[in-house]
């Protein structure tokens, strides 16, 4: 076992001090496989140097490394010499100066050997040999020089020079970015094969997050320094429980192939809300100069509270640990054991038999299934238009009671399929999207008019007083449809239901729609319930889709899950 | 090697050799009028007569381009002609000096990478501590002082003034040896001196090279590699961070040589040492166009081919260059 406690390195540049790791603990086991993801600069690369004993001053390393020798950062030279290579290797991330551009890669992948067994040179050469050929390298290339070699086959030679002493952990740093996409996929064979042979540990190093998913058992999520998310692979992947988590699975390409692709926004603009419902927005808020959560700024649900402190890692189910002082990605609206049934003169219709399902914060659920399956009634449930004949629905902690929700700030917003009949056709636009604002007496009329206009063009509509003043009745299908979701937007929703939103849109129309209110999402931080019939649909769009048939809820999971593996 | 390397070299060649055959004949004075034996002999004079005389006798009332002829004529018969001012062929003159100031030079050039190369690397060693700036302070102010200053405070100190060293020449006059060691022992004491002036004026360039390049080097990626693999130090800084700094090196050397010989004819003359120097400032007194054609063809020769070596052993030393390893990949970045 390999103990990291409360890990830091500081990086002393010319221009300043550098956190390059913060307080970071973690237990390696001896044949454990873990994975380290994280943007750049997030402190990867300085944890894998840091397990040989690389960061060298004026640099500083604080905490501790419990090896089965002692703690790492306190081995003298001689033992230090003695760990590196023969009980942890590395291979180091690809770079074409990685390896000394004088001399053969075979005299480099065993000069290692060469001091340690007092081996003779004869054996050395054949050492050689067998270790290119062992990672798939035909023998002759012994006698190239670094420069001679292509990408991959350098990332190969990485890996023989790693395995020269046999060494019982190993540290691979990024060691896929260089391939495309067939190598790769050798490379990671070639990889599995020699662990079962050879039984090394790992600790795989990546921003390709299926390069985890694959190889690993365990993973941690890095974020500026900071471990943020670490659980067992599977259960990652299955449920993303950090904010960031969620947002680095979202930026991933290849983790669900079919789904659109969106970064993590450098800065979330919204109104940070604190514990008592202020709301605000300053550059104040955003300043990093406090010691709190690092992720705040970019953060969908990060309240005024997360700058006080930073949060430490805590346990939200067996085994994984997330560090976020909202408990990870809440689950904004849980239902439980739903049901409805309608009386059609003598006859009862179970429109929806005991259900139970939850959303979670800024993510999109798609909610499939064919018409007449219940997904309207659960639609309407949700969002306390319909009661329930059984079951709860707690928003926010809180059980939600009739259409209250509905009617103030931060609650849930149901958009219909028919915009036409949504929207009364004797209002004009500036009615109809102030309507809720005015019913409910939200808002001075200055901030009424802010929103007014905020919503409109966060819509792409013109908000102009000749386009504000035309009746509902003499607009388009799409236009008529944004107007329907700038009405719920007004009230800042933090659940958005959309019930077959693009049904009555064409093709071209239906595209730009979702893009908006997914560009809307990932900007605001609303959770989006989208409820279709469109499988293509949800596959581009959402990140976990309920599939409901005959009133029964069937399957759920991600969308990759759901779509892709069954 | 390819073509145009080679028309480059050969055209160099040219030039040099006709500059060669032009300076003398541009410089002012008439060898006729200088004629003379050792300097302090009584200066012969001749009458008009006499200088026409010689003058036709050498060859040089004939036009120019004829002398031209001449002069390519007996380069390529291995001829360097005949001193005006000793009764010599230059050839064996020349002969006679070499060992001389390959002696020196050869001498300087060993000290100077010996100690520049020992000093840069403990330099960059130490990184940005206290011994790396005095040295760095220390050897910029040296390399800027020119070789006849410390070749003269050495006299002064070492020589004159501690009397260990002889003042002048190569070896002690009329002395019979009884053995060979006592032989390379005078010849030894002698050149300590000009070995000396030279080598210092050099140490600083190269352990200026040395240390920033070694620095660099140091930063590098494959030297943290080769650290993580847990090597020996000595093996570290020799194998993998020496080694990759000295490639610059090579090529420094080598386009310093010219300056080294402008170096020895400077050190010969203040130490009166019998090598190329001194006889190259003695046929520019004597206007002897012959012999300072002569031994400026052996220098610039010796440079060029120097040069040459150079650039064929830097392919050696660094892989990358090599043009004889077919890039057998695509991918390969050189």
């Amino acid at each position: 076992m390999i103990h990291i406690q409360e890990l830091s390195i500081q990086y002393n540049t010319p221009t300043g001090q550098v956190t390059a790791l913060d307080h970071l603990t973690l237990s390696l086991g001896p044949h454990e496989n873990w994975g380290v993801a994280g943007e750049s600069g997030s402190g990867k690369t300085s944890l894998a140097l840091s397990l040989l004993g690389l960061i060298e001053p004026p640099h500083q390393v604080t905490g501790k490394i419990q090896t089965a020798w002692g703690d790492l950062n306190n081995f003298s030279s001689n033992e230090l010499k003695r760990w590196r290579w023969r009980e942890m290797a590395l291979v180091f991330q690809n770079a074409l100066e990685v390896l000394n551009p004088v001399m053969p890669v075979g005299r480099q992948v065993t000069e290692p050997l060469r001091e340690s067994q007092g081996i003779s040179s004869r054996e050395v050469a054949a050492e050689a040999r067998r270790l290119l050929s062992l990672v798939g390298l035909e023998t002759h290339w012994e006698s190239a020089y670094p420069h001679q070699l292509s990408g991959g086959m350098r990332q190969r030679v990485l890996l023989a020079m790693a395995l020269a002493c046999e060494p019982k952990w190993l540290v691979l740093d990024e060691p896929t970015s260089s391939l495309d996409s067939l190598s790769h996929q050798a490379y990671l064979n070639t990889l599995q094969e020699l662990q079962q042979s050879l039984g090394f540990a790992m600790m795989l190093i990546s921003h390709d997050l299926t390069v985890i998913r694959q190889m690993t058992d365990q993973t941690l999520i890095l974020y500026g320094g900071r471990g943020v998310e670490q659980a067992p692979t599977a259960s990652l992947f299955r449920s993303p429980s950090h904010p960031y988590t969620a947002g680095l699975f979202n930026a991933a390409t290849d983790l669900f192939p079919y789904k659109d692709l969106w970064g993590i926004p450098e800065r979330v603009e919204k109104e940070v809300t604190d514990s008592c419902g202020e709301a605000g927005v300053s550059d104040e808020v955003y300043g990093s100069d406090h010691s709190g959560c690092l992720f705040f700024k970019r953060c969908t649900q990060s309240r005024i509270s997360c700058r006080e402190k930073p949060p430490m890692l805590q346990m939200i189910e067996e085994q994984h640990l997330v560090a976020c002082h909202q408990g990870g990605l809440q689950k904004v609206l849980v239902g439980r054991q739903l049901s409805k049934s309608y009386q059609m003169g003598s006859r009862k219709i179970d429109a929806l038999h005991p259900t139970s399902l939850y959303l979670r914060h800024g993510e999109t659920t798609a909610l499939v299934g064919p018409s007449g399956s219940g997904k309207s009634t659960l639609a309407g449930l949700l969002a306390g238009w319909i009661s329930a004949d059984n079951g709860e629905i707690i928003f926010q902690g809180e059980p939600l009671k009739g259409r209250e929700a509905a009617r103030r700030e931060q609650g849930i917003q149901l958009v219909l399929q028919d915009p036409f009949s949504a929207l009364s056709h004797r209002l004009t636009v500036r009615q109809a999207v102030l309507e809720p604002l005015k019913i409910n007496g939200i808002g001075s009329r200055d901030t009424q008019e802010k929103r007014l206009v905020d919503a409109m063009k966060a819509l792409g509509l013109r908000a102009d007083e000749s386009f504000l003043n035309r009746y509902c009745s003499s607009l388009s299908g799409g236009q008529c449809q944004r107007v329907a979701i700038a009405r719920s937007l007004v009230m800042r929703p933090r659940v958005l239901i959309a019930d077959e939103i693009t049904a009555m849109l064409d093709v071209s129309t239906q595209a730009n729609m979702l893009r908006l209110l997914k560009g809307l999402q990932n900007s605001q931080g609303f959770t989006l319930l989208l409820v279709t019939h469109d499988l293509n649909l949800a596959r581009k769009c959402a990140d976990r889709i309920w599939v409901l048939s005959q009133g029964n809820l069937v399957e759920e999971g991600t969308a990759h899950e759901v779509l892709v593996e069954s | 090697m390819d073509k145009r390397k080679t028309v480059g070299r050969l055209l160099t060649l040219w030039v040099i050799l006709t500059l060669n055959f032009a300076l003398p004949r541009l410089m002012p004075g008439d060898p006729f009028l200088h004629m003379s034996g050792e300097s302090g002999d009584v200066f012969t004079t001749y009458t008009r007569e006499q200088a026409d005389y010689y003058r036709h006798y050498y060859g040089l009332d004939e036009p120019l381009i004829r002398q031209y002829g001449h002069y390519w004529w007996g380069m390529i018969k291995g001829d360097l002609g005949y001193s005006y001012a000793f009764k010599q062929p230059v050839s064996e003159m020349i002969l006679r000096r070499l060992p001389w100031t390959l002696l020196i030079t050869t001498g300087a050039l060993l000290l100077s990478l010996a100690a520049g190369t020992l000093l840069g690397a403990w330099s960059a060693w130490k990184g940005s501590r206290w011994q790396d700036s005095l040295f760095y302070t220390g050897f910029m102010v040296i390399s800027e002082i020119p070789a006849f200053l410390v070749g003269l405070a050495l006299l002064v100190t070492l020589a004159a003034g501690k009397n260990w060293f002889p003042l002048s020449g190569a070896k002690t006059h009329f002395m019979v040896y009884e053995n060979w060691w006592q032989q390379m022992g005078d010849i030894g004491r002698h050149a300590v001196l000009p070995i000396l002036t030279l080598g210092l004026t050099r140490t600083g360039g190269i352990y200026l090279l040395v240390r920033n390049s070694l620095r660099t080097v140091l930063t590098k990626d494959y030297i943290r590699t080769a650290k993580a693999k847990g090597l020996r130090h000595r093996i570290l800084m020799v194998h993998h961070a020496l080694r990759n700094a000295m490639i610059p090196l090579v090529t420094r050397v080598a386009m310093q040589l010219g300056t080294l010989m402008g170096g020895a004819v400077l050190a010969e003359n203040v130490f009166q040492y019998p090598g190329l120097g001194t006889l190259m400032s003695r046929a520019v007194t004597a206007r002897d166009f012959p012999l300072l054609q002569g031994v400026f063809l052996v220098m610039t020769l010796g440079v060029l081919s120097a040069n040459w070596l150079a650039d064929w052993l830097y392919q050696q030393v660094d892989p990358r260059l090599k043009k004889n390893h077919a890039r057998r990949q695509k991918g390969g970045v050189s």
